[in-house]
């Protein structure tokens, strides 16, 4: 196989079985933004660093500007597009509404999906816990706190 | 009030937690083409040749130009030096020397590296120490006939770009009267603004007028930036704006926009450029290195006779807004303790970096960490306990600033002292080995520039509220401006609709800077809600046949005051007034008018005066691990009057981003620079803050409506960054018994000092 022959990928977004032809060195995020245009996934540093283009990948968060799309066949994949239940937010969605979490709001696709996988994998989060899960989240504009108020009031905990 | 001091959530916030917002980044039209740039992969260096024959025969590409091609006048906001392309030398690392457009980005950054580029490389002009070394080389050889704003002079002279002296004459007479001289000199390096949104611009050329559409704190200066460097008339310029994935000031100026313009007209198609994440960090305009030399004369008693104080910053290698700003150190020293006279000079200097340029607190950061460090210095010096020794030397209401402006409410940071002591007594702070308390006061200005609004009743009694303000994430035009409308009204804030900015449709504004939407956009708002507000009241008084002093609006209902029955709903009166007299619309404009001051002590400043001042005292409390040098911040308080809070949770959330960025800038971001270029060079080396690093945090919101304010509100967003470094500074200083009065104070900082003392 050359370097530019597609690769065909079927794997689940959002719920919907996708088949995909994929180039090599294509990056999840590449598929995602310009062969779906779900483009509530964003582009940050492009290094896995920044967290901003997180996505849940059979329910882990990963960085999907430094996953292979190829390699992502057989998989489930969810974005933030994929978080509400049709008209209905998510509780942690409108927690970080009601906790004002949200600022210019570039990095919140990314901390919803960590976030969401967090409350997935342990219900209820100690706010260290919390704190720790963002290690990957970088937020530039909210200094973090409202953002952990919200993920505590979405488990169902007051402030510790 | 019923909505102003109420949580209001963002109008954005939905598409925002949904993923459907559209940032400048997301963008896409039918028939785009894609353009990069290519930038001088050296610091400094005279440009022999450029070939971009191998880069036009590349696969894709429609157009490749340099500043041969296009027209390439020196520009800029204040002194006219940055050419769009470099064509006979480069200035810095990151210089953009050619343009390429292609059907696709991953073409056009294949046919940038066909360019062939011939360079003899210089030494760079690295740092200011070097630049104003009087055998330095110049960074820009032609300086002297560069033009500038307003024929302004700027006292510039060779690498120096502008520079201000204040001196009012009788400091070295001070001097020689003085007991002690305590002298200090603190060092400050760049901070980058790390917005997670890279830089883009979408450009169009119609019926001959640019159309850009961006992610931009201020549209009209990018407009009239635009129309400068274009050659064009400011209205043959559109821009309209979308979602800003951050800015903290490092989006209020010219970036990819003139290229993709250029592009457009050239390509006849749209033209979409977007900085990869390396370019950011190269070319990003970073908060100024700078070094400030503060000199007191002082007596035994603790008075101070005077100051001298000494600013040199790293303008990088073009002007940037920094001429225009260069006065705020006359705000900084002398203005709220006690200082007999002081003078003040502060040189901004070329070197062959990146151009830095405005970030959040503009200056003030490192100018008041040297101030508050300073106070400490003297202190300590005298033996007089750190806090005892401030509140000696407060100033009271009246005390002149050093322009000659009175400061009217100084007592306000009395009160801020005593609110920071109830909560944390000063006595049983910082107690134990290697803990230890730092306290820092401030005076912040507030953004006068001015702003105008246009409300719309709409025919089913909603408002639209049309408007170039920004809301770079503040959430200052998305609940504050809707919230202001919607009290004066009388209605609820979801019956506000506040648009996007588009320089087509909306009257100026000075965009998302120095907190001013909320207080000066805010009161162009109020200004025109009052205009609609009579005018529905007039209506209606017509349609209930009542006289106007009888009524009221409440809850979207207009009704005679005590007889809730004789009632008619907003959009009745709407509708009525649509197809009777006309539509019901109103507009209003405000820009803060300065402050009595005296001229004679600014000549040649064109920023002379703090308007609109607000006041901080912050106190933290840290540890300091003795084995690794690591500094924990174990408490930190705030204490900020912001005139009247709009919105609790969006004030809030300002307030603690401030503070996650200044613990940033003093303890753990990085951004150096070795031999003219950035040393990091990918996002994680930055350093930059994360959840588990921030501390909790105690805030003290103090209100003091201000007059002309709309209900009162002051500018809350910008300051809370601008005391923290002096803050922890002061606090680890404390901790270890030796002076830190650098920034960042690294692990390895904090153990040479611990060594040293």
């Amino acid at each position: 196989m050359t370097a530019d022959q597609p690769i065909s990928v079927t794997c689940t977004v959002n719920g919907e079985t996708q088949t995909l032809e994929v180039g090599a060195g294509e990056t999840l995020l590449q598929t995602l933004r310009r062969r779906l245009w779900l483009t509530g996934t964003k582009e940050g540093c492009l290094e896995g660093e920044c967290g901003a283009c997180t996505v849940l990948i059979d329910g882990a968060p990963v960085a999907s500007c430094i996953q292979s799309a190829a390699a992502v066949d057989g998989r489930d994949i969810r974005t933030i597009e994929g978080l509400s239940d049709g008209e209905r937010l998510s509780p942690l969605q409108q927690a970080f509404l009601d906790h004002a979490a949200v600022q210019c709001g570039f990095c919140i696709p990314g901390m919803l999906m960590t976030l969401t996988a967090l409350l997935e994998q342990q219900a209820s989060p100690s706010r260290e816990e919390v704190e720790t899960a963002l290690a990957g989240n970088t937020c530039r504009c909210t200094g973090y706190q409202q953002m952990v108020d919200a993920a505590m009031t979405a488990a169902g905990r007051e402030r510790a | 009030m019923k909505v102003v001091g109420s949580s209001v959530q963002r109008s954005d916030g939905e598409a925002k937690v949904r993923g459907d917002a559209v940032f400048g980044a997301d963008l896409a039209v039918p028939g785009m083409l894609h353009a990069r740039l290519l930038r001088a992969p050296v610091a400094a260096g005279i440009i022999r040749h450029i070939d971009t024959a191998a880069a036009k025969a590349s696969a894709g590409v429609r157009d490749v130009v340099t500043g041969a091609d296009v027209l390439n006048e020196r520009a800029g906001v204040a002194v006219f030096d940055n050419p769009l392309f470099a064509t006979d030398y480069i200035a810095y690392e990151g210089e953009p020397i050619a343009a390429v457009v292609a059907d696709t980005a991953e073409q056009a950054e294949a046919a940038i590296r066909k360019v062939e580029l011939t360079i003899d490389a210089e030494t760079p002009v690295a740092t200011p120490g070097q630049a104003l070394m009087s055998d330095a080389r110049m960074v820009h050889p032609s300086w002297a006939e560069f033009g500038t704003v307003g024929g302004i002079d700027f006292n510039r002279d060779g690498n120096i770009v502008s520079q201000i002296l204040l001196d009012p004459g009788d400091v070295d007479g001070a001097f020689k009267r003085a007991d002690r001289v305590i002298e200090g000199v603190y060092q400050t390096p760049r901070q980058y603004q790390a917005y997670l949104e890279p830089k883009m611009a979408l450009a169009t050329f119609e019926a001959g007028r640019y159309t850009i559409q961006v992610s931009h704190q201020y549209p009209f200066r990018l407009r009239d930036r635009l129309a400068q460097v274009l050659d064009v008339p400011k209205s043959a310029v559109r821009i309209v704006g979308h979602h800003i994935g951050g800015g903290f000031g490092a989006k209020l100026d010219l970036a990819l926009e003139p290229y993709a313009a250029v592009l457009a007209r050239r390509a006849r198609r749209p033209v979409m450029m977007l900085n990869n994440p390396e370019e950011e960090r190269l070319t990003a305009p970073c908060r100024e290195n700078a070094t400030v030399k503060v000199r007191s004369a002082v007596l035994n008693d603790g008075t101070i006779l005077a100051q001298d104080v000494d600013v040199v910053f790293d303008s990088g290698a073009y002007a940037n807004n920094h001429p225009a700003t260069a006065s705020i150190p006359i705000f900084m020293f002398g203005s709220i303790y006690r200082v007999g006279t002081a003078r003040i000079r502060n040189r901004m200097v070329y070197t062959n970096t990146a151009p830095t340029g405005a970030f959040r607190g503009v200056s003030g950061p490192y100018l008041v960490f040297a101030a508050e460090r300073h106070m400490d210095q003297i202190a300590n010096e005298l033996g007089r306990d750190r806090r005892e020794y401030r509140l000696a030397m407060l100033a009271e209401d009246g005390h002149k600033m050093l322009n000659g402006q009175a400061l009217e409410e100084l007592s306000i940071l009395h009160k801020a002292f005593d609110l920071v002591e109830e909560r944390a007594p000063w006595a049983e702070q910082g107690k134990g080995k290697l803990r230890g308390v730092g306290i820092a006061a401030a005076v912040w200005l507030t953004n006068p520039q001015p702003g105008q609004a246009t409300v719309k009743l709409n025919e089913d009694g909603t408002l639209t509220v049309v408007t170039a303000a920004t809301d770079s994430g503040s959430g200052a035009v998305t609940t504050g401006l809707r919230q202001i409308a919607a009290e004066c009204l009388g209605i609820s804030a979801d019956a506000v609709t506040i648009t996007m900015p588009d320089t087509d449709v909306a009257g100026f504004d000075a965009g998302s800077q120095g907190s001013r939407t909320t207080h000066v956009a805010g009161r162009a708002v109020y200004d025109a809600t009052t205009g609609v507000r009579e005018k529905v009241i007039e209506k209606a008084a017509a349609m209930l046949e009542t006289a106007k002093e009888d009524l009221v609006i409440e809850d979207g209902v207009v009704h005679v005051a005590g007889v809730p029955e004789m009632s008619l709903g907003l959009a009745d009166v709407a509708m009525a007034a649509t197809f009777s007299q006309g539509p019901i619309a109103a507009s209003g404009s405000y820009t803060t008018p300065p402050p009595p001051h005296d001229p004679s002590r600014t000549k040649g400043m064109l920023f002379s005066t703090w308007p609109t001042p607000t006041y901080h005292v912050h106190l933290a409390e840290v540890t300091v691990d003795a084995v690794t040098g690591k500094v924990t911040v174990e408490r930190y308080i705030i204490a900020q009057e912001v005139g009247r809070t709009i919105n609790p949770d969006a004030v809030k959330g300002q307030v603690l981003g401030g503070l996650a960025q200044g613990l940033g800038y003093t303890l753990w971001e990085r951004v150096d620079i070795d031999a003219g270029r950035y040393v990091q060079r990918n996002f994680e080396s930055h350093g930059l803050p994360l959840a588990c690093d921030m501390p909790e945090v105690e805030f003290v919101l103090m209100e003091n409506p201000e007059a002309a304010g709309p209900y009162g509100a002051k500018g809350a967003a910008e300051p809370s960054i601008v005391p923290v470094a002096a803050v922890i500074a002061n606090a680890v200083s404390d901790a270890i018994g030796a002076p830190i009065d650098d920034i960042p104070i690294t692990p390895e900082a904090v153990l040479d000092a611990l060594e040293r003392s």
